[in-house]
C-alpha cells in the first residue's frame, strides 16, 4: 500500500482500493486494471502517476485513467511483478523475469537479469533507490546494487556460503534468498525469510528473532522511514532504529494487542493496547506525517504516531 | 547524287523510324503498365527527373519555399512573428507594411512560436531537432537553446509568464520547461502525438491537444485524448477522451476559461469508405469541453460540402468568436460561440454524443466561411481582436481579414519564390479535398504530414482486405506499394482505381497525377530516427539487436532456414527486398494473398503494425502474432533479446540520414 498526499492506496488480491475522504472505491480489470492482484504500488514524485504491479502487467494510472505494460506489448520483462518504485523519471520494476528500468521520458526499457547482472536467477523480488544506487533483492542472489553514475553492478551476498543457517555472523547479508530492500538515512536495510540485515556502507549487521527484538525473521516486507526501518513479518510489526525494537502485535482474541519494546532482551518490556493490527501476517507498510497504514492478510491497520516510540493504531 | 547515299540515308531514316517506332511503342506499354493501364501521355520527367532530391537538373526544376506554418501577432499589433517550416527560419512581418522586416534563422523544422510576457524573447519549438530556441528579440539572433522531448510542437506560456508548456509530439509526452533557468523541470505523459497547447487564462489548467488515437482494441473507434494539466502543481488532473475522433491539431481557451475549443476529425473508418457518398467516410469539426465538464463535438461540414482538415483554432479576445481554419478547403469558419454555448449547456451528455455526427450543426453556429489562398494553417489573432491572420502554407502568404465584416482585406506575400514548380502543385494537390467527393477529405487527411494517421481502413467496402494506412515517406525506390503489392507505381495507387473506389470522383488530371506523384516522391521524407545515433552508431541494445537480426542459427545452435530470417526479405537501404511473403498474419477476412515485406526505415513511428493493424506494438508482431515462427525464427529468443531485437529496428533508418550530425547529443543523452 501506499499513500499520496491525503490518499491510501491499497493493493489486494481483488483490485486496487483508494481510501480517499473517508470513503472507499476499488478498481479492477474492468476499469483497466492489468490484474485483480495487485502486489506493489508507488507514486511518482515527479507526475504524481500511480504505478501498479500486478500479477499480470504493470499499470500506469493517470488522471483516472490506466494505461497497461506488459511483456507481450511493451519492453516489460515478465507479467508477474513484485515490486515497482519511481525513481526520477525511471520506473524500476522487480519481476519473475528479472529487473526491469522504464524511462518514462524516451520510452526506452532495460532488462537486468542472469545475463547481465550479478544474479543467481532473474527472480526478482524487491527494488528500492538511495545513495546514488538503486538496489534490487534477487531471489538466491542476495542484494544487486546498481551504481546509477558508474551503471555498474555488483552484489552483496552471505559470504559464508550456507543456506541453512548464518554460519558467521555480520559477515554479510543473512541470507541469499531477499525477499524486500529499503533505504533511508543512508542505512540499507535488507528483508528475507530469515532475518534482517543492515548496512551501513561499511558493516554489515545480522538481526534474528532469537537475538533481538525482531517479532520474526520471515520478513515479507520494509521499509525505512528515516532511521527507523519497519519490518512486516509473519508475527507482527517490528520497528528498529538501531537501538530500540518495537514489536506490534494482535492478540487474536479481540481489538486488543500488544506492543512488545526491546523484546528478547533484558530490557523487554510488554505492554498492553487498546487497538492493534488487523492480523499478525502484515504485508506493507507506509507512512505519511503521523500516520502509519499497514497492510495485513485480514484488512488494512491504521495507526498514529503519538510519541517516538509509541503508536496508537486502529482497525478499518 | 550519289545512289549509294541516297539508298544509305534512305536506309537510316527507315532504321530510324523503326527504332523510334519500337522505342515509343515500349514507352507506351511501359506507361501503361506504371500507370495501371490507364492512358497517359508519354512524359518521361514526372517518374524519372522530378522526384529526384539532388542534382542540377532538381535544382533547376524546384525551388526552396517558406512554407508557413504557425504564427503569433506581438502585444501591441505591430509584428507578426511566423514560422517558414520549409526555409527553418522565423519571420518577423510587419503588417502594416506588408513588409517581412527579419529572417532568423532557427533549428530544422520549426513548428511553433511564442512570445514572452515582456516581448523581449520568442521561443521557437524545432520539431525535428528536439529541442527550442530562445529568440532575443532585441537583436534577433538566438540567445540559448532548450532540450525538450522529440518533436517538440505546439507551446502555451503560463499566465505569469514563468513556465512554458511543450507538446513532444514524437515522445507523446508533454515538457514543463522553467524560463527563469531555461530548463525542463519535468516531463509528463500526453496522449498519443500531442500538438496543441492551451493555457486557461485563469493559469488553473493547461489543456494539450492530441493528433493520433490512443491504442484501442482492434477495429474499435478511435479515441484521441485531451490531456488536462494543474496548472498549480503541473500534473496531469484529466486525461479527457473523444470518441470517435482524431487529429486534434490545436485547441483554444475562451478569455474567462468557460470552455476549451480544439480542432478534431471524425474517420468512419469502422464502416466501409465507399459510403462517402452519404457523409459518412470522414467528418470534421470541433470538440469543446466546458468548465462543468461536458465535451461535445460540433461539425463544421454540411450535408453536401465539407470543410476538410481543420487546423488551428482561435477565440476572440470578446470570447464571442472562434475561427477555424480549414487546411485542406481553403478556408476559415466564424463560429458564434454564444450559439455554441447554448446548445452544448442546453443538452444532455447523452444529447450531445448524438449532435456529434449532425451535418446541420454548421448551420447554426457558422457565422460565415471565408475564402483564402492554398492551405490556410496557423491563425494568429491582433490583440484587440479586430484582426485574423492565416497563414497559407503552400503560397507563401498571409491572408488578413476583417473580424467585423468577417472579409478579406488583403494578402500578404512573404517573399518566397514567385514560381509554382510541378512539386508544389502536388503539395497543394495533396492537401487539398477538392478531388475527394463533396470534398470530404484529402491526401492529407489520412496522411498527416505525409505520414499515415494509425487507423486501419475498409477501403473494399466488403469488410474484408482491412487496410492498415502506411505512411508516405520516403517510398522513393520501394515498389511495390499497397500491402498486397499490387500497385507497381504511385501513379497506379493515385490513379483511377483511388478515384473510383475511395474518393468516388473523376480521376486527376495527367498533369496533376504527375505533380502529386512528383510532391509524394521528392517532398515527403521521414524526421531523424529519434532512436538512431548518427554516423551508423549503435547503442549496446542495438548491437545486439542488429546481431539477432542478422543471425542465421538459433540460440541453441540450430541453422535458422534461410526464409525464416529476418534479413532475408528486410534487407538493402530500405531493409525490404520488395518480395511478397508469407508470415502467418493473413486473418478470416482478408481474401487470399502474400504480403509486400514493408519498408522498416523509422518504422517505430508507424503503429500500429501489420497490414490490418492488428500488433498496437512491434512487439506484438513476435509475442502475440507469430506463434509459429512464421514471422521469422523468434520464438527462441529470451525477453530482453526480443527487447534488444525491438530497439535495433527502432534505430533503422535511411542510408541518407545516417552523416546526421545534429541530434547527436540530444539522442546520445537520453538513448
Amino acid at each position: 500500500m501506499r499513500t499520496d498526499e491525503d490518499r491510501v492506496w491499497v493493493g489486494t488480491n481483488q483490485g486496487l482500493a483508494l481510501l480517499e475522504n473517508g470513503k472507499w472505491k476499488v478498481y479492477t480489470e474492468a476499469d483497466g486494471l492489468a490484474h485483480r492482484s495487485v502486489l506493489a504500488l508507488d507514486v511518482s514524485p515527479i507526475t504524481g502517476d500511480l504505478w501498479v504491479a500486478t500479477m499480470s502487467g504493470l499499470n500506469r494510472f493517470s488522471a483516472g485513467k490506466f494505461t497497461t505494460y506488459t511483456q507481450f506489448n511493451s519492453g516489460l520483462a515478465n507479467d508477474v511483478i513484485y515490486s515497482v518504485i519511481c525513481d526520477g523519471k525511471d520506473v524500476w520494476v522487480a519481476t519473475g523475469g528479472g529487473a526491469g528500468m522504464l524511462d518514462t521520458y524516451t520510452g526506452k526499457w532495460a532488462i537486468y537479469t542472469e545475463q547481465n547482472a550479478p544474479m543467481h536467477e532473474p527472480w526478482t523480488y524487491s527494488i528500492c533507490a538511495g545513495g546514488g544506487n538503486i538496489y534490487i533483492a534477487a531471489w538466491g542472489g542476495g542484494v544487486i546494487e546498481w551504481n546509477k553514475a558508474k551503471k555498474e553492478f555488483r552484489d552483496y551476498i552471505d559470504p559464508d556460503g550456507e543456506m541453512e543457517i548464518d554460519l558467521f555472523p555480520d559477515d554479510g547479508v543473512v541470507h541469499d534468498i531477499t525477499t524486500a530492500v529499503t533505504y533511508d538515512d543512508d542505512i540499507l536495510w535488507v528483508a528475507t525469510y530469515f532475518g534482517l540485515s543492515r548496512y551501513d556502507g561499511k558493516r554489515w549487521k545480522g538481526y534474528f528473532d532469537h537475538d533481538s527484538g525482531l517479532a520474526s525473521n520471515f520478513i515479507n516486507y520494509i521499509k525505512a522511514n528515516g532511521e527507523v526501518a519497519w519490518m512486516c513479518t509473519d508475527n507482527g510489526l517490528s520497528s528498529f532504529n538501531g537501538e530500540t525494537w518495537i514489536t506490534y502485535k494482535n492478540l487474536g482474541t479481540d481489538q486488543s494487542g500488544q506492543v512488545i519494546v526491546n523484546g528478547k532482551s533484558p530490557k523487554e518490556n510488554i505492554l498492553k493496547a487498546s487497538s492493534s493490527l488487523s492480523h499478525n501476517f502484515t504485508i506493507g507498510v507506509d507512512f505519511k506525517d503521523n500516520d502509519i497504514w499497514v497492510a495485513t492478510s485480514h484488512g488494512l491497520s491504521h495507526g498514529v504516531v503519538v510519541g517516538q516510540t509509541e503508536v496508537k493504531t486502529s482497525k478499518l | 547524287m550519289n545512289k549509294k547515299l541516297i539508298y544509305g540515308l534512305f536506309f537510316l531514316a527507315f532504321a530510324l523510324a523503326v527504332g523510334f517506332s519500337a522505342f515509343r511503342k515500349w514507352a507506351v506499354n511501359h506507361a501503361t503498365y506504371m500507370t495501371g493501364g490507364v492512358p497517359h501521355p508519354i512524359n518521361c520527367a514526372p517518374c524519372h527527373i522530378y522526384p529526384e532530391r539532388d542534382g542540377i537538373l532538381a535544382n533547376i526544376l524546384n525551388e526552396d519555399y517558406l512554407s508557413p506554418l504557425n504564427a503569433v501577432c506581438s502585444s501591441d499589433g505591430s509584428a507578426l512573428y511566423v514560422i517558414a517550416q520549409d526555409a527553418d527560419m522565423l519571420l518577423i512581418v510587419d503588417p502594416a507594411q506588408d513588409k517581412v522586416e527579419t529572417q532568423i534563422a532557427v533549428g530544422r523544422r520549426p513548428h511553433s512560436v511564442v512570445v514572452s510576457k515582456d516581448g523581449k524573447s520568442a521561443y521557437v519549438s524545432n520539431q525535428w531537432d528536439n529541442n527550442l530556441y530562445v529568440i532575443d528579440l532585441a537583436s534577433n539572433t538566438v540567445s540559448d537553446t532548450i532540450l525538450t522531448g522529440a518533436g517538440p510542437a505546439g507551446m502555451g506560456l503560463s499566465v505569469n509568464g514563468q513556465l512554458l508548456y511543450i507538446a513532444n509530439t514524437y515522445t507523446n509526452n508533454i515538457s514543463v520547461v522553467d524560463l527563469a533557468s531555461n530548463t525542463e523541470i519535468k516531463r509528463l505523459y500526453g496522449g498519443n502525438y500531442p500538438t496543441g497547447v492551451a493555457v486557461s487564462p485563469l493559469d488553473n489548467q493547461v489543456f494539450v491537444s492530441s493528433q493520433r488515437t490512443l491504442p484501442v482494441p482492434f477495429r474499435t473507434e478511435p479515441i484521441t485524448e485531451v490531456t488536462v494539466l494543474n496548472g498549480k502543481n503541473q500534473r496531469v488532473e484529466e486525461r479527457l477522451n473523444f470518441r470517435s475522433a482524431h487529429i486534434m491539431e490545436n485547441i483554444a481557451v475562451s478569455p474567462d476559461g468557460d470552455m476549451a475549443i480544439t480542432t478534431l476529425i471524425r474517420p468512419k473508418n469502422l464502416v466501409p469508405s465507399a459510403q462517402i457518398e452519404r457523409g459518412w467516410m470522414i467528418n470534421h469539426g470541433i470538440g469543446i469541453v466546458t468548465k462543468e465538464g461536458k465535451k461535445a463535438q460540433l461539425l463544421l461540414d454540411e450535408p453536401n460540402a465539407f470543410y476538410a482538415d481543420p487546423y488551428d483554432v482561435v477565440i476572440h479576445p470578446n470570447g464571442k468568436y472562434a475561427y477555424v481554419s480549414h487546411a485542406g478547403a481553403d478556408m476559415i469558419s466564424a463560429i458564434d460561440l454564444d450559439v455554441v454555448r447554448n446548445i452544448v449547456s442546453q443538452s444532455s451528455q447523452h444529447e450531445l454524443e448524438n449532435l456529434a455526427n449532425y451535418l446541420g450543426m454548421s448551420d447554426q453556429i457558422v457565422l460565415k466561411r471565408i475564402k483564402t489562398g492554398a492551405n490556410p494553417r496557423g491563425l494568429a489573432l491582433s490583440p484587440d481582436g479586430k484582426t485574423l491572420y492565416a497563414v497559407e502554407q503552400m503560397t507563401d502568404h498571409i491572408t488578413m481579414i476583417d473580424t467585423e465584416k468577417l472579409e478579406v482585406v488583403k494578402t500578404i506575400d512573404l517573399g518566397g519564390p514567385s514560381r509554382t514548380t510541378v512539386t508544389r502543385k502536388g503539395g497543394q494537390l495533396f492537401r487539398n479535398a477538392g478531388h475527394t467527393f463533396h470534398q470530404q477529405y484529402s491526401c492529407y487527411t489520412c496522411h498527416p504530414d505525409g505520414h499515415e494517421d494509425g487507423l486501419t481502413y475498409d477501403l473494399t467496402g466488403s469488410g474484408r482486405d482491412l487496410a492498415n494506412v502506411q505512411t508516405l515517406r520516403d517510398l522513393n525506390g520501394t515498389a511495390p506499394f499497397k500491402w498486397n503489392g499490387k500497385n507497381v507505381s504511385v501513379y497506379m495507387q493515385c490513379g483511377m482505381r483511388f478515384s473510383k473506389f475511395v474518393t468516388r470522383t473523376e480521376s486527376f488530371s495527367p498533369g496533376d497525377l504527375n505533380s502529386l506523384v512528383a510532391y509524394i516522391m521528392r517532398e515527403l521524407t521521414h524526421p531523424p530516427n529519434i532512436h538512431a545515433l548518427p554516423g551508423g552508431e549503435l547503442t549496446e541494445a542495438q548491437k545486439r539487436g542488429k546481431a539477432i537480426f542478422e543471425r542465421t542459427i538459433t540460440v541453441d545452435g540450430r541453422e535458422i532456414p534461410e526464409k525464416d530470417q529476418c534479413i532475408t526479405c528486410h534487407n538493402g537501404p530500405s531493409y525490404s527486398n520488395f518480395q511478397m511473403a508469407d508470415v502467418g498474419s493473413l486473418k478470416d477476412t482478408d481474401n487470399p494473398t502474400l504480403f509486400d515485406s514493408p519498408n522498416l526505415n523509422n518504422v517505430y513511428e508507424s503503429a500500429p503494425y501489420l497490414h490490418d493493424g492488428s500488433a498496437a506494438t512491434l512487439e506484438e508482431i513476435w509475442t502475440v502474432f507469430n506463434p509459429n515462427d512464421t514471422h521469422g525464427y523468434a520464438n527462441d529468443m529470451t525477453k530482453d533479446q526480443l527487447n534488444d531485437l525491438v530497439e535495433y529496428l527502432k534505430s533503422l533508418k535511411g542510408a541518407e540520414y545516417t552523416s546526421d550530425q545534429l541530434n547527436y547529443e540530444v539522442n546520445k543523452s537520453q538513448l
